[in-house]
Protein backbone atom coordinates (compact mmCIF):
# COMPACT_ATOMS: atom_id res chain seq x y z
CA UNK A 1 0.00 0.00 0.00
CA UNK A 2 1.45 3.48 0.85
CA UNK A 3 3.46 2.65 3.88
CA UNK A 4 5.31 5.45 4.53
CA UNK A 5 2.04 8.26 4.03
CA UNK A 6 0.19 5.83 5.98
CA UNK A 7 2.53 6.15 8.97
CA UNK A 8 2.56 9.93 8.43
CA UNK A 9 -0.91 9.91 9.04
CA UNK A 10 -0.91 7.46 12.02
CA UNK A 11 1.80 10.55 13.50
CA UNK A 12 -0.34 13.18 13.26
CA UNK A 13 -3.37 11.12 14.34
CA UNK A 14 -5.79 13.59 15.70
CA UNK A 15 -5.99 12.76 19.22
CA UNK A 16 -9.25 13.79 20.70
CA UNK A 17 -10.93 11.28 18.28
CA UNK A 18 -11.61 7.91 18.54
CA UNK A 19 -8.61 6.88 15.94
CA UNK A 20 -8.65 3.16 14.88
CA UNK A 21 -5.83 0.64 16.23
CA UNK A 22 -3.14 0.78 13.49
CA UNK A 23 -0.91 -1.88 13.98
CA UNK A 24 1.18 -3.69 11.66
CA UNK A 25 2.27 -1.51 8.27
CA UNK A 26 3.98 -3.45 5.80
CA UNK A 27 6.78 -2.14 3.74
CA UNK A 28 5.58 -1.60 0.74
CA UNK A 29 7.23 -1.27 -3.02
CA UNK A 30 3.90 0.70 -4.28
CA UNK A 31 4.73 3.71 -5.92
CA UNK A 32 2.38 6.80 -4.68
CA UNK A 33 1.29 9.64 -6.62
CA UNK A 34 -0.30 12.73 -4.28
CA UNK A 35 -2.67 14.51 -6.04
CA UNK A 36 -3.78 18.09 -4.56
CA UNK A 37 -3.17 21.91 -4.06
CA UNK A 38 0.66 22.46 -4.40
CA UNK A 39 1.11 23.71 -0.95
CA UNK A 40 -0.63 21.11 0.56
CA UNK A 41 0.89 18.39 -1.19
CA UNK A 42 4.67 19.98 -0.31
CA UNK A 43 3.75 19.99 3.50
CA UNK A 44 2.39 16.15 3.24
CA UNK A 45 6.10 15.32 0.80
CA UNK A 46 8.36 17.39 3.71
CA UNK A 47 6.65 15.16 6.63
CA UNK A 48 6.82 11.42 4.43
CA UNK A 49 10.35 12.61 3.85
CA UNK A 50 11.17 13.31 7.51
CA UNK A 51 9.18 10.49 8.82
CA UNK A 52 11.44 8.15 6.68
CA UNK A 53 14.79 9.57 8.13
CA UNK A 54 13.86 9.99 11.15
CA UNK A 55 11.47 7.17 12.43
CA UNK A 56 12.86 3.98 9.70
CA UNK A 57 16.43 5.74 9.16
CA UNK A 58 15.77 5.32 5.30
CA UNK A 59 18.07 7.71 2.99
CA UNK A 60 15.93 9.65 1.25
CA UNK A 61 16.35 12.07 -2.25
CA UNK A 62 13.90 14.94 -2.49
CA UNK A 63 13.61 16.95 -5.58
CA UNK A 64 11.78 20.22 -5.86
CA UNK A 65 11.95 22.98 -8.32
CA UNK A 66 11.03 25.00 -5.07
CA UNK A 67 13.57 25.96 -2.39
CA UNK A 68 12.67 24.79 0.57
CA UNK A 69 12.08 28.34 2.91
CA UNK A 70 10.01 26.79 6.20
CA UNK A 71 8.77 23.71 7.23
CA UNK A 72 4.96 22.93 7.77
CA UNK A 73 3.84 23.18 11.00
CA UNK A 74 3.75 20.01 11.97
CA UNK A 75 7.16 19.22 11.79
CA UNK A 76 8.07 22.83 13.98
CA UNK A 77 6.65 21.48 16.99
CA UNK A 78 8.49 18.52 16.65
CA UNK A 79 11.78 20.06 16.18
CA UNK A 80 13.52 19.42 18.98
CA UNK A 81 12.83 15.80 19.19
CA UNK A 82 14.29 15.26 15.73
CA UNK A 83 17.76 14.20 15.31
CA UNK A 84 20.58 16.45 12.80
CA UNK A 85 22.15 13.16 12.21
CA UNK A 86 18.82 11.63 11.01
CA UNK A 87 17.76 14.67 9.11
CA UNK A 88 21.18 14.31 6.98
CA UNK A 89 19.42 11.20 5.64
CA UNK A 90 17.69 13.82 3.33
CA UNK A 91 19.38 14.91 0.15
CA UNK A 92 17.63 18.19 -1.12
CA UNK A 93 17.89 18.52 -4.76
CA UNK A 94 16.65 21.23 -7.07
CA UNK A 95 16.57 20.36 -10.61
CA UNK A 96 15.83 23.89 -13.03
CA UNK A 97 13.70 21.56 -15.79
CA UNK A 98 12.81 18.34 -16.79
CA UNK A 99 15.43 17.61 -18.73
CA UNK A 100 17.59 18.01 -15.30
CA UNK A 101 15.37 16.22 -13.09
CA UNK A 102 15.28 13.36 -15.69
CA UNK A 103 19.35 12.93 -15.14
CA UNK A 104 18.94 13.65 -11.58
CA UNK A 105 17.07 10.14 -11.09
CA UNK A 106 18.40 8.59 -13.88
CA UNK A 107 21.79 9.05 -12.05
CA UNK A 108 20.95 7.53 -8.74
CA UNK A 109 22.20 4.14 -9.28
CA UNK A 110 25.49 5.65 -9.48
CA UNK A 111 26.45 5.37 -6.09
CA UNK A 112 25.26 1.31 -6.10
CA UNK A 113 28.92 0.69 -7.81
CA UNK A 114 30.42 2.31 -4.98
CA UNK A 115 30.42 1.79 -1.07
CA UNK A 116 27.12 4.05 -0.54
CA UNK A 117 23.96 2.86 -0.46
CA UNK A 118 21.18 4.34 -2.84
CA UNK A 119 18.22 6.39 -1.02
CA UNK A 120 15.40 4.05 -0.03
CA UNK A 121 12.81 6.81 -1.12
CA UNK A 122 12.51 9.13 -3.43
CA UNK A 123 10.60 12.22 -3.24
CA UNK A 124 9.42 14.53 -6.17
CA UNK A 125 8.09 17.47 -5.53
CA UNK A 126 5.27 19.21 -8.23
CA UNK A 127 5.53 17.61 -11.27
CA UNK A 128 3.17 19.66 -12.77
CA UNK A 129 5.80 21.80 -12.59
CA UNK A 130 8.42 20.16 -14.90
CA UNK A 131 5.54 18.86 -17.45
CA UNK A 132 2.78 21.91 -17.98
CA UNK A 133 3.77 24.18 -20.68
CA UNK A 134 0.85 26.68 -20.22
CA UNK A 135 -1.48 26.96 -24.22
CA UNK A 136 -0.35 23.79 -25.55
CA UNK A 137 -2.70 21.86 -27.94
CA UNK A 138 -2.40 19.02 -30.23
CA UNK A 139 0.92 17.68 -30.97
CA UNK A 140 2.73 19.55 -27.93
CA UNK A 141 0.23 17.77 -25.72
CA UNK A 142 1.27 14.76 -26.83
CA UNK A 143 4.61 15.55 -25.88
CA UNK A 144 3.72 16.08 -22.53
CA UNK A 145 1.91 13.20 -22.44
CA UNK A 146 5.28 11.23 -23.40
CA UNK A 147 7.35 13.30 -20.92
CA UNK A 148 4.95 12.44 -18.49
CA UNK A 149 5.61 8.80 -19.24
CA UNK A 150 9.26 9.08 -19.76
CA UNK A 151 9.90 10.32 -15.65
CA UNK A 152 7.25 8.32 -14.30
CA UNK A 153 8.82 4.90 -15.80
CA UNK A 154 12.03 6.44 -14.78
CA UNK A 155 10.73 6.37 -11.38
CA UNK A 156 9.88 3.32 -11.32
CA UNK A 157 12.28 1.73 -13.24
CA UNK A 158 14.94 3.54 -10.64
CA UNK A 159 12.90 2.25 -7.58
CA UNK A 160 12.83 -1.50 -9.05
CA UNK A 161 16.54 -1.53 -9.68
CA UNK A 162 17.13 0.33 -6.01
CA UNK A 163 15.32 -2.25 -4.56
CA UNK A 164 16.91 -4.94 -5.71
CA UNK A 165 20.60 -3.33 -4.81
CA UNK A 166 19.30 -2.93 -1.44
CA UNK A 167 17.72 -6.12 -0.69
CA UNK A 168 21.46 -7.21 -1.33
CA UNK A 169 23.26 -5.27 0.84
CA UNK A 170 21.13 -4.11 3.35
CA UNK A 171 17.64 -5.65 3.54
CA UNK A 172 15.95 -3.45 6.46
CA UNK A 173 16.62 -0.58 4.47
CA UNK A 174 14.58 -2.04 1.23
CA UNK A 175 12.36 -1.64 -0.54
CA UNK A 176 13.00 1.72 -2.39
CA UNK A 177 9.61 3.50 -2.96
CA UNK A 178 8.53 6.61 -4.62
CA UNK A 179 6.34 9.20 -3.59
CA UNK A 180 5.34 12.56 -6.22
CA UNK A 181 3.12 15.08 -6.04
CA UNK A 182 0.92 16.70 -9.14
CA UNK A 183 -1.81 19.30 -9.06
CA UNK A 184 -4.11 18.80 -11.50
CA UNK A 185 -5.31 21.76 -13.50
CA UNK A 186 -9.25 21.26 -12.11
CA UNK A 187 -7.70 21.56 -9.08
CA UNK A 188 -10.04 23.55 -6.46
CA UNK A 189 -13.01 22.35 -8.35
CA UNK A 190 -15.42 20.11 -6.67
CA UNK A 191 -15.91 16.41 -7.18
CA UNK A 192 -15.24 14.06 -10.42
CA UNK A 193 -12.27 12.18 -11.24
CA UNK A 194 -9.45 14.64 -12.26
CA UNK A 195 -7.68 12.34 -14.58
CA UNK A 196 -10.81 11.95 -16.43
CA UNK A 197 -10.26 15.39 -17.65
CA UNK A 198 -6.57 15.66 -17.60
CA UNK A 199 -5.02 13.67 -19.81
CA UNK A 200 -1.07 13.70 -17.67
CA UNK A 201 -2.78 12.17 -14.30
CA UNK A 202 -4.18 9.15 -16.54
CA UNK A 203 -0.56 8.47 -17.97
CA UNK A 204 1.05 9.00 -14.52
CA UNK A 205 -1.60 6.80 -13.10
CA UNK A 206 -0.24 4.21 -15.25
CA UNK A 207 2.99 3.83 -13.48
CA UNK A 208 1.95 5.16 -9.99
CA UNK A 209 0.32 2.07 -8.00
CA UNK A 210 -1.43 4.48 -5.30
CA UNK A 211 -3.03 7.35 -5.76
CA UNK A 212 -3.26 9.93 -2.59
CA UNK A 213 -6.06 11.90 -3.20
CA UNK A 214 -6.47 15.18 -1.13
CA UNK A 215 -9.79 16.94 -1.79
CA UNK A 216 -11.49 20.32 -0.14
CA UNK A 217 -13.86 18.82 2.77
CA UNK A 218 -17.03 20.23 2.01
CA UNK A 219 -18.82 19.15 4.40
CA UNK A 220 -15.76 20.30 7.13
CA UNK A 221 -15.56 20.06 10.64
CA UNK A 222 -17.60 22.34 13.02
CA UNK A 223 -15.85 25.33 13.75
CA UNK A 224 -13.05 24.35 10.63
CA UNK A 225 -12.84 26.84 7.46
CA UNK A 226 -13.51 24.99 4.37
CA UNK A 227 -10.09 25.28 3.47
CA UNK A 228 -8.38 23.98 6.33
CA UNK A 229 -10.37 21.07 6.19
CA UNK A 230 -9.42 18.01 3.59
CA UNK A 231 -10.54 14.69 2.48
CA UNK A 232 -7.38 12.41 2.23
CA UNK A 233 -7.90 9.25 0.10
CA UNK A 234 -5.97 6.35 -1.21
CA UNK A 235 -6.84 4.57 -4.50
CA UNK A 236 -5.70 3.06 -6.87
CA UNK A 237 -3.65 -0.84 -8.42
CA UNK A 238 -1.60 -1.09 -5.62
CA UNK A 239 -4.53 -0.50 -2.73
CA UNK A 240 -6.71 -3.09 -4.51
CA UNK A 241 -4.07 -5.58 -4.74
CA UNK A 242 -2.94 -4.93 -1.08
CA UNK A 243 -6.57 -5.68 0.00
CA UNK A 244 -6.87 -8.86 -2.27
CA UNK A 245 -3.05 -10.18 -0.80
CA UNK A 246 -3.19 -12.27 2.52
CA UNK A 247 0.25 -10.53 3.64
CA UNK A 248 0.68 -9.81 7.28
CA UNK A 249 -0.64 -5.83 6.29
CA UNK A 250 -3.47 -4.66 8.86
CA UNK A 251 -6.56 -5.63 6.90
CA UNK A 252 -8.17 -2.49 8.81
CA UNK A 253 -5.59 0.29 7.57
CA UNK A 254 -7.51 3.07 6.90
CA UNK A 255 -7.97 4.05 3.20
CA UNK A 256 -10.07 7.14 4.32
CA UNK A 257 -8.57 10.34 6.36
CA UNK A 258 -9.93 13.80 6.98
CA UNK A 259 -7.15 16.10 7.44
CA UNK A 260 -7.47 19.26 9.42
CA UNK A 261 -4.85 22.05 8.90
CA UNK A 262 -4.39 23.93 12.05
CA UNK A 263 -3.52 27.96 12.59
CA UNK A 264 -0.01 26.71 13.25
CA UNK A 265 0.28 25.24 9.60
CA UNK A 266 0.19 21.61 11.69
CA UNK A 267 -1.42 18.61 10.14
CA UNK A 268 -3.79 16.34 12.14
CA UNK A 269 -5.19 13.55 10.52
CA UNK A 270 -8.86 11.21 11.72
CA UNK A 271 -9.18 8.13 10.23
CA UNK A 272 -13.22 8.34 8.40
CA UNK B 1 -14.95 -6.32 -15.75
CA UNK B 2 -13.34 -2.89 -14.88
CA UNK B 3 -10.80 -1.33 -16.67
CA UNK B 4 -7.57 -1.91 -14.45
CA UNK B 5 -9.23 -6.03 -14.26
CA UNK B 6 -9.22 -5.85 -18.33
CA UNK B 7 -5.29 -4.20 -18.23
CA UNK B 8 -4.23 -6.64 -15.34
CA UNK B 9 -5.83 -9.56 -17.04
CA UNK B 10 -4.28 -8.46 -20.29
CA UNK B 11 -0.81 -8.20 -18.64
CA UNK B 12 -0.68 -11.41 -16.91
CA UNK B 13 -2.06 -13.22 -20.56
CA UNK B 14 1.04 -11.42 -21.93
CA UNK B 15 3.38 -12.33 -19.81
CA UNK B 16 2.52 -16.24 -19.61
CA UNK B 17 3.23 -16.13 -23.01
CA UNK B 18 6.37 -14.29 -23.33
CA UNK B 19 7.17 -17.55 -20.48
CA UNK B 20 5.78 -19.86 -23.23
CA UNK B 21 7.88 -18.12 -25.92
CA UNK B 22 11.28 -18.40 -23.52
CA UNK B 23 10.79 -21.82 -22.50
CA UNK B 24 10.13 -23.42 -26.19
CA UNK B 25 12.51 -21.76 -28.56
CA UNK B 26 14.73 -22.37 -25.57
CA UNK B 27 13.90 -26.22 -26.03
CA UNK B 28 13.37 -25.93 -30.26
CA UNK B 29 15.56 -22.61 -31.14
CA UNK B 30 11.91 -22.02 -33.17
CA UNK B 31 8.88 -20.55 -32.19
CA UNK B 32 5.78 -22.72 -33.61
CA UNK B 33 3.04 -21.72 -35.61
CA UNK B 34 0.66 -21.90 -32.62
CA UNK B 35 2.49 -19.44 -30.54
CA UNK B 36 3.10 -16.73 -33.47
CA UNK B 37 -0.74 -17.31 -33.76
CA UNK B 38 -0.85 -16.44 -30.07
CA UNK B 39 1.36 -13.61 -30.19
CA UNK B 40 -0.44 -12.11 -33.18
CA UNK B 41 -4.08 -12.07 -31.18
CA UNK B 42 -2.27 -11.13 -27.88
CA UNK B 43 0.02 -7.94 -29.77
CA UNK B 44 -1.73 -7.28 -32.72
CA UNK B 45 0.26 -6.26 -35.72
CA UNK B 46 2.79 -5.66 -33.07
CA UNK B 47 4.21 -8.94 -33.23
CA UNK B 48 5.30 -9.24 -36.56
CA UNK B 49 7.05 -5.76 -36.85
CA UNK B 50 8.58 -7.07 -33.28
CA UNK B 51 9.90 -10.30 -34.84
CA UNK B 52 11.32 -8.58 -38.20
CA UNK B 53 13.14 -6.30 -35.72
CA UNK B 54 14.51 -9.33 -33.90
CA UNK B 55 15.80 -11.01 -37.26
CA UNK B 56 17.52 -7.93 -38.20
CA UNK B 57 19.27 -8.31 -34.55
CA UNK B 58 17.76 -4.36 -33.71
CA UNK B 59 17.72 -4.83 -30.19
CA UNK B 60 20.90 -4.40 -27.61
CA UNK B 61 20.59 -5.05 -24.01
CA UNK B 62 22.52 -1.93 -22.38
CA UNK B 63 24.19 -2.79 -19.10
CA UNK B 64 26.71 -0.70 -16.53
CA UNK B 65 28.94 -1.68 -13.58
CA UNK B 66 25.86 -0.49 -11.24
CA UNK B 67 23.97 -3.55 -12.68
CA UNK B 68 21.75 -1.35 -14.35
CA UNK B 69 20.16 -2.18 -17.43
CA UNK B 70 17.97 -0.88 -20.55
CA UNK B 71 17.23 -2.10 -24.05
CA UNK B 72 18.23 -0.16 -27.01
CA UNK B 73 16.21 -0.87 -30.15
CA UNK B 74 16.95 0.30 -33.31
CA UNK B 75 13.94 1.58 -35.50
CA UNK B 76 13.05 0.81 -38.83
CA UNK B 77 13.80 4.41 -39.29
CA UNK B 78 17.46 4.14 -37.84
CA UNK B 79 16.62 6.06 -34.84
CA UNK B 80 17.26 4.48 -31.17
CA UNK B 81 14.85 3.76 -28.74
CA UNK B 82 15.59 3.10 -25.03
CA UNK B 83 13.25 0.85 -23.37
CA UNK B 84 13.28 0.30 -19.39
CA UNK B 85 13.25 -3.38 -18.54
CA UNK B 86 10.87 -3.41 -15.10
CA UNK B 87 8.29 -1.07 -17.16
CA UNK B 88 6.23 -0.36 -20.26
CA UNK B 89 7.64 2.55 -21.84
CA UNK B 90 9.40 3.85 -25.04
CA UNK B 91 9.90 7.30 -26.31
CA UNK B 92 8.59 6.01 -29.98
CA UNK B 93 5.35 8.44 -31.28
CA UNK B 94 3.25 5.08 -31.26
CA UNK B 95 3.97 4.23 -27.80
CA UNK B 96 2.66 7.95 -27.23
CA UNK B 97 -0.60 8.19 -29.43
CA UNK B 98 -1.40 4.13 -29.60
CA UNK B 99 -0.92 3.30 -25.70
CA UNK B 100 -0.72 6.60 -23.84
CA UNK B 101 -3.21 8.64 -25.32
CA UNK B 102 -6.18 6.08 -27.11
CA UNK B 103 -5.32 3.21 -24.76
CA UNK B 104 -5.48 0.67 -28.09
CA UNK B 105 -2.48 -1.37 -27.32
CA UNK B 106 -0.25 -2.86 -24.15
CA UNK B 107 2.89 -1.68 -25.28
CA UNK B 108 4.89 -0.86 -28.92
CA UNK B 109 6.87 -3.16 -31.69
CA UNK B 110 10.12 -1.59 -29.50
CA UNK B 111 9.03 -3.10 -26.20
CA UNK B 112 7.85 -6.65 -27.87
CA UNK B 113 11.22 -6.76 -29.32
CA UNK B 114 12.69 -5.79 -26.32
CA UNK B 115 11.27 -8.23 -24.56
CA UNK B 116 11.16 -11.13 -27.34
CA UNK B 117 14.79 -11.21 -27.83
CA UNK B 118 15.48 -11.23 -24.06
CA UNK B 119 13.03 -14.41 -24.15
CA UNK B 120 15.05 -15.56 -27.47
CA UNK B 121 18.41 -14.78 -26.16
CA UNK B 122 18.70 -12.92 -29.35
CA UNK B 123 19.71 -9.22 -28.46
CA UNK B 124 23.40 -7.64 -28.64
CA UNK B 125 25.21 -6.95 -25.30
CA UNK B 126 26.76 -3.89 -24.98
CA UNK B 127 28.60 -2.55 -21.45
CA UNK B 128 28.98 1.18 -20.51
CA UNK B 129 30.18 3.05 -17.71
CA UNK B 130 27.50 4.32 -14.91
CA UNK B 131 27.79 7.55 -16.02
CA UNK B 132 26.65 6.77 -19.88
CA UNK B 133 24.07 4.70 -18.63
CA UNK B 134 22.54 8.08 -16.73
CA UNK B 135 22.57 9.52 -19.87
CA UNK B 136 21.01 6.55 -21.98
CA UNK B 137 17.99 6.52 -19.04
CA UNK B 138 17.78 10.19 -18.87
CA UNK B 139 17.48 10.35 -22.84
CA UNK B 140 20.01 12.71 -23.43
CA UNK B 141 22.61 9.76 -25.49
CA UNK B 142 22.79 6.88 -27.21
CA UNK B 143 24.76 3.94 -26.08
CA UNK B 144 26.86 4.70 -29.49
CA UNK B 145 26.79 8.19 -29.27
CA UNK B 146 28.79 8.24 -25.70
Amino acid sequence: MADILTLVFKNYINQSGKPKDINIITPSKCSTLVVGENVINRSLLLLAAVTAASELGLKVSFFTQVQIQSLPGSLQDDMSNLSPENLKKIKFAYPNSLEDLLQDVASLHEPVSGSAAPPSLIVVDGLERFLRVPGLSGALQQAELASAAHIAALLFDTAAFLTASLEERAAELSPCRVIASFQSEGEGHAGGDPSASEPILSVLDRYFQVRCTLDRDLLSAPGARPQDSWHVYLSGAGIKEASLTKGEEDPNLPKEWHMLLQKNGSMEFTPV
Amino acid sequence: MTDYEMTSCLSAVADQLLKEVQKTYQEKTQIPDDLLIALRFVFGSCALQALDLIDKRSVTCVSSFSGRRAYQVMGGSGLLYTCYTSCHYCPCPAFTYTVLRRNDSLLCKHILAAYLSQAMGLSQQETVSDQQMSSILSGRAAATDT
